[in-house]
């Protein structure tokens, strides 16, 4: 944890050149996602680099002839498709790529090939790759004090597997105790580094706020901590440069390469300065959509969910937050700069927080439940108006919880267990 | 708002006298049929025709369910976006086309259908849409022998809203004054200009200018508008501006697409059940309307369908967010069709697609959709 990168998961260095005919052997519509992680080799995270190198070993295990056969179904389709005849970037993924398969009659069939061949691949890469040991994870979701959940639907979404608990001394004092620790009980950073082979990116802090930044002892500054109302110079900037976009996809295609290409070294905040892989997750994250520029708490479920994506973090935790009431006309005009737009002061709407927030902090765990890495994980959701926890844990936890209340000492205790075994 | 709805009908009237000289009724009248068909962009069944969705929909379930022939699987097997979705709706055929708009629909609009075979004028036929995925081309398609001369009218009311605020921060003037009022001038401005493309209305041609009089009602109504207190959403200024279609046109074929609930894909759940709150209470207020006002009280057909639901949860795709998973959650939906074609409450569990309801309109004005994929649904018949 105390430097950017962990040598203990660097791998050989990248053989570009012969990256690059591998995957010039692979049908057309196999290549884009390929090729664009080449291109961004430098801030991809270890994981993906990881994952990138052990697909083409398995692409590279099949012969020249195995290779055709497995491949010949989506070379014919892609000739049905007409692919060579569309706009379609090989070297990266874009809009225009996905607008093109999603609206081909042929595109069920496609993902179904794009499945086969992937799974196909994986397998030779589970054959030939030395087996990494299944590694113990930990998720922390907090629904904070001032989002007023209901006591009677709070944990509906969570109610297939589980339990509900009461932590004695406090829901969201136990969340802190976690993160910035105690005395004789060193926070999750701390607890992290005792193993030697821990990268920063084994901690995720994501806040819609500032809280999970404060809390986290200085010195363990380089884990990966993004907070929403930090980088609020960053949004307003790119959401103006969104805004620029006129309605047409090559426009779209267009404003957001040069989006994605731009130096917003300087709108980001101090705590990401120079770390370029978390700067480039920002921006993937924006460029990406699904609210994470608009609304805290979507920045929070969507950062979190890419972040099990493309880092798989052995501790992930996600601090959820307050959202302004809408103003008279903000479901108008979303996209917009709200301040700008009205001049109405913005009024907390703990509410209508409170019910995004639910059913986001379940959405991360949903997100965790699709990589078996994290098949050996404890999730806790803790709502500090209820003053309670959803937990889930595998048997192999051993936290007796039948009670339904636990000392927040004797969870801590547990957890460090959990993690540091 | 009522006002703001009305002028703009008042300016399309003015501008249509001058540059078709047409008049302004349409052919249609007398027992002719009248059909009104609203699409509410992306809903799940879960959030609205299951039980824990039951609470956002109480007119639907409540008041319009027990009189409606409701379908309770209609299956959206297109591409599942809001142009590709209406066009295919509007054609009776899957299509498969740009997402934005960028082309005409490839098979005949039941608008088109109607138009020629029945000769009626423009004014008989309307698309009124919030939504800002659709364009003016959704109006006609482009086959020979079809084509724009016999499409509907297209209006994007919403996207005055939406320019009148967005020049206003652009410009920096909302930073100084109360946020409605500063909205005024900008919505002055375009109305007041040459030509409304920018809008996205398909009615105007070139000849847009107003003339003095319209430009005071405008003012008038535009002051009402900023100075009402309600909270304006784009839904209920696009239901205003058709009910005053309907009252000025009667026309006999009127869409609406309504887009509240797409706030979704910016992740707010909460924002996304208002917005299926709203539609339920507006497409009460328009059966309200179809049963008090006399050109179209009896004769109506309405339909009300979701375009298509939204991805699962826990889906890939980020669940709620988003309308591209395939699957079912994403792809089955509802129709609830209300009125004259409907004679007795009922619940018919065949599955049906959103390309009957092409053929189904154009069977119930006597005429055959040739070029529809789709079949007509036997159980809904004037």
């Amino acid at each position: 944890m105390t430097s950017p990168q962990n040598p203990a998961r660097v791998k050989e260095a990248p053989n570009l050149a012969a990256w690059r005919e591998t995957i010039a052997r692979l049908p057309l519509t196999l290549r884009p996602i390929l090729n664009q992680q080449l291109g961004e080799w430098d801030t991809l995270f270890p994981f993906e680099q990881n994952k990138f190198r052990g697909f083409l070993d398995g692409v590279n295990s099949f012969t020249p002839l195995e290779l055709d056969v497995l491949t010949e179904r989506l070379r014919k389709l892609e000739l049905q498709m007409d692919v060579r005849h569309w706009k379609f970037s090989e070297a990266s993924n874009t809009m225009e790529n996905a607008a093109e398969l999603a609206r081909s009659e042929y595109y069920r069939q496609w993902r179904l090939e794009i499945q086969r061949i992937n799974d196909a691949v994986d397998a030779r890469t589970l054959q030939i790759a030395s087996k990494e040991p299944q590694r113990k994870r930990l998720i922390v979701v907090i629904l904070p004090r001032q989002l007023p959940v209901d006591a009677h639907t709070a944990w509906e979404h969570w109610k297939a597997r589980g339990d509900g608990i009461r932590i004695a001394g406090g829901a969201e004092e136990f969340s802190d105790l976690l993160v910035k620790g105690g005395p004789g009980q060193p926070g999750i950073a701390e607890i992290l580094t005792r193993d030697a082979s821990c990268d920063p990116e084994d901690l995720w802090l994501i806040d819609s706020g500032a809280r999970l930044n404060m809390l986290l002892p200085s010195a363990f500054s380089h884990a990966a901590s993004l907070s929403y109302s930090a980088l609020k110079p960053l949004r307003d900037s790119f959401l103006a440069g969104l805004n620029t976009m006129p309605k047409s996809i090559s426009s779209a295609v267009e404003i957001m390469a040069s989006l994605a290409k731009k130096d917003w070294t300087p709108w980001f905040p101090p705590e990401l300065a120079g770390q370029k892989r978390l700067q480039r997750f920002v921006i993937d994250l924006f460029l990406s959509g699904n609210g994470a520029l608009i609304f805290s708490n979507a920045f929070v479920e969507w950062a979190a969910s890419e972040a099990m994506r493309r880092a798989r973090p052995r501790v992930l935790v996600a601090r959820f937050g307050m959202r302004s009431k809408p103003k008279p006309f903000t479901s108008i005009a979303i996209f917009e700069n709200q301040e700008k737009v009205s001049t109405v002061p913005d009024v907390d709407d703990p509410a209508n927080s409170a019910i995004d927030a639910a059913i986001l902090a379940h959405y991360i765990w949903l997100a965790a439940g699709r990589y078996p890495e994290y098949e050996q994980s404890v999730c806790l959701c803790i709502s500090g108006s209820l003053d309670s926890a959803w937990m889930i844990a595998p048997p192999e936890l051993g936290l007796d919880h039948s009670t339904g209340s636990l000392s927040g000492d004797r969870l801590y205790d547990t957890i460090e267990k959990w993690i540091t075994t | 708002m009522k006002a703001a709805a009305a002028l703009l009908v008042s300016e399309w009237c003015a501008s249509q006298r001058a540059v078709l000289g047409q008049p302004l009724a349409p052919a249609a009248k007398g027992n002719s049929p009248k059909v009104i068909v609203v699409a509410c962009g992306g809903v799940r069944r879960f959030e609205t025709f299951q039980e824990k969705g039951l609470v956002n929909i109480p007119h639907l379930f409540g008041e319009l369910l027990p009189q409606s022939l409701f379908f309770p699987y209609i299956r959206n097997a297109g591409v599942t976006s809001h142009y590709n979705t209406i066009s295919s709706i509007l054609t009776g055929a899957w299509q498969r086309i740009d997402d934005w708009g960028k082309t005409a629909p490839e098979n005949p609009t039941v608008f088109e259908y109607l138009r020629k075979d029945l000769r009626t004028p423009q004014a008989d036929t309307w698309l009124i849409s919030s939504n800002k995925a659709l364009t003016a081309q959704i109006g006609a398609s482009s086959v020979r022998d079809y084509g724009p001369k016999f499409g509907a009218n297209v209006i994007f009311p919403k996207q005055l809203l939406i320019n009148a605020i967005v020049n206003a921060a652009a410009q920096g003037r909302a930073d100084h004054s109360a946020e409605r009022a500063a909205m005024q001038p900008e919505i002055e401005a375009m109305l007041a200009a040459d030509n409304y493309e920018g809008l996205g209305w398909s009615v105007f041609g070139g000849a847009s200018a107003l003339d003095a009089p319209t430009r005071a009602s405008v003012s008038q109504a535009i002051q009402d508008l900023v100075t009402t207190n309600a909270p304006v959403t784009g839904d209920e200024f696009t239901l205003l501006v058709s009910l005053e279609i309907l009252r000025r046109f009667a026309p006999s074929l009127l869409v609406i697409t309504f887009s509240d609930v797409e706030v979704a894909h910016f992740g707010s759940y909460s924002m996304h059940l208002a917005g299926i709150r709203t539609m339920d209470r507006l497409v009460h207020e328009l059966w309200n309307e179809v049963q008090s006002n006399p050109s179209y009280r009896e004769k109506t057909t309405l339909f009300v369908l979701p375009e298509f639901g939204r991805d699962l949860d826990g889906s890939v795709t980020n669940g709620f967010f988003n309308h591209r998973f395939d699957n079912d959650a994403t792809r089955l939906t509802w129709l609830m069709c209300l009125g004259a074609a409907a004679k007795r409450g009922d619940v018919v569990e065949r599955p049906i697609q959103h390309i009957d309801l092409c053929p189904t309109i154009a069977e119930m004005f006597g005429l055959k959709a040739a070029q529809a994929q789709g079949t007509s649904i036997p159980e809904i018949r004037i």
